[in-house]
């Protein structure tokens, strides 16, 4: 199964894409991924429900946050309502030792995206803060890199042994699909993926060339 | 010692309150200059005799009013950027009728990206015609990189 | 091929790639007829010296250049609302590329909506946004 675990709708501030367009977007276009996980900024959103999308597209559509640390945003999978009381999502201050003691405490699993972006990546702040411990996992393809910034990702990964999974922090409709992650299983739920991530059993993709 | 500006404060007390208003007009030579420049090519929007001449749809962004920020906002340490500008037209704008903008702060919030913490004011124009019409509304969002104080 | 009517219009359709003229003298040009004067947008010195990497193009620019592209594509079309994320700098003198796939159609009111992204010769993105547009129906 193949999701693109990083994207944006108009809930975000900066996203201007309506989720029924994802889903028809993705089927019109034949773009390879079978799903995708909302990643909102600052927060998580409760109260949409895509069930009815998904079964009319066939289409996985989970719902998961992107927060904001002194090391860089980081991507937060299987997030719950209890998860969601012990820090507040919408502070771009968070420190990322409390936001990873408090997602691994709730089953979830906090992913550092976009790690060779200046200032909200992760490697830009390694010199100044050191090695972060309890990151297992970072994007290293991310749609919307620019330069080198996806080979920094993938170097330092390297370096750290961490795994990498695909995103394309897509926030307007054409962009979805351009990169995303591959598993061997079929995964339904957000905590499905949590527990999919957790495994290590993925595989980075990057689409970018071909659609 | 670092001092950060205090969204919610500001939020509170700025937002959704009318702090400018002016009256303008557009010429057809500023409408039809500003349509060639950015490439258009139909007639209502480059030729001041085609018989449906009108501003470009985009042209409401570029207008700006007297006061670019509500009176007692406090002044802010950082390089001003453009960070996005959205557009509603509702109907054609002609050469030469009165106009009136008023002003408002839409929406104020913070995030991080690529150059740190950056501030965003987002001040909406509605724009009516001589009858009371609502023409447009136009939206400047403005981002600031804050420089914390040391 | 424009677009004369709705029924023109398919489902993720690629609008013609709009290449826009950034160059000092039509940036100059522009700025005047907007009343933008500032040196950031007509002297790459200047903008050098704020800090920038050199003169911009105006994001209101920009924006015209995505609601010319749509015109030129559909000339009948009413673009009634474009709105635009300016990501990073445009630079004058630069070359850009602005592309644009139909993502929404609405076959009964003639509305179909429009992904617009700026991007340079590397493929970044430094605008994106999104038009809402008015074709007509018959």
């Amino acid at each position: 199964m193949i999701l693109d675990l990083h994207s944006h709708s108009i809930k975000s501030d900066d996203g201007r894409a309506k989720v029924p367009n994802y889903c028809q977007w993705i089927r019109a276009r034949e773009i390879p991924i079978d799903g995708f996980v909302l990643t909102e900024h600052r927060q998580f959103d409760f109260e949409s429900d895509y069930s009815a999308l998904a079964k009319e597209f066939g289409l996985t559509i989970l719902k998961a946050s992107e927060v904001e640390t002194e090391y860089g945003h980081v991507l937060v999978f299987g997030v719950t309502e209890a998860l969601t009381q012990t820090f507040d999502f919408t502070d771009i201050h968070l420190p990322l030792a409390q936001v990873i003691e408090a997602a691994e405490r709730h089953g979830a699993v906090p992913v550092p995206c976009h790690p060779g972006r200046k200032r909200v990546g992760m490697s830009a702040h390694l010199e100044e803060y050191g090695v972060p411990q309890g990151v297992r996992i970072v994007e290293i393809y991310n749609g919307g890199s620019r330069g080198d910034e996806d080979a920094i990702a993938q170097n330092m990964a390297a370096e750290q042994d961490y795994l990498g999974i695909g995103g394309s922090d897509a926030h307007i409709v054409s962009q979805i699909g351009k990169c995303a992650t591959r598993f061997p299983e079929k995964i339904t739920s957000a905590a499905e993926l949590a527990e999919a991530l957790r495994g290590g059993d993925f595989e980075a993709l990057n689409f970018r060339e071909q659609i | 010692m670092t001092e950060l500006l205090d969204v919610e404060a500001l939020r509170a007390k700025f937002l959704n309150t009318v702090f400018d208003e002016k009256q303008f007009e557009l010429t057809a030579e500023d409408m039809s200059n500003y349509a060639i420049a950015c490439g258009e090519l139909a007639t209502r929007y480059t030729d001041p005799n085609d018989p449906d001449f009108q501003a470009p749809p985009t042209m409401p962004t570029c207008i700006q009013p007297k006061k670019r920020m509500p009176k007692g906002f406090p002044k802010i340490a950082g390089l001003g950027m453009d960070a996005g500008k959205a557009v509603q037209s509702y109907k054609p704008i002609r050469p030469g009728v009165k106009l009136t903008g008023k002003t408002h702060m839409h929406d104020i919030y913070t995030k991080t990206g690529r150059s740190g913490r950056m501030v965003f004011f987002v001040n909406r124009m509605d724009i009516f015609d001589s009858d009371g019409e609502q023409v447009a509304w136009a939206d400047t969002s403005i981002v600031i990189r804050e420089r914390p104080k040391e | 091929m424009t677009i004369a009517t709705i029924k023109d219009v398919e489902f993720g359709e690629e609008l013609p790639v709009f290449d826009p003229d950034t160059s000092l003298e039509n940036v100059k040009k522009f700025a005047t007829a907007a009343h933008w004067f500032g040196p950031r947008f007509t002297d790459h010195e200047a903008a050098r010296k704020e800090g920038l990497p050199g003169a911009l193009v105006p994001g209101i620019m920009s924006q015209g250049f995505l609601a010319a592209m749509i015109h030129r594509w559909a000339p009948q079309a009413n673009v009634q609302n474009v709105d635009t994320v300016f990501r990073a700098p445009v630079v004058v003198d630069e070359k850009y590329h602005i592309t644009g796939v139909v993502t929404d159609i609405d076959e009964a009111s003639g509305r179909v909506e429009i992904d617009l992204t700026v991007t340079n010769d590397a493929g970044e993105t430094r605008v994106f946004g999104t038009a809402q547009v008015q074709i007509p129906t018959g």
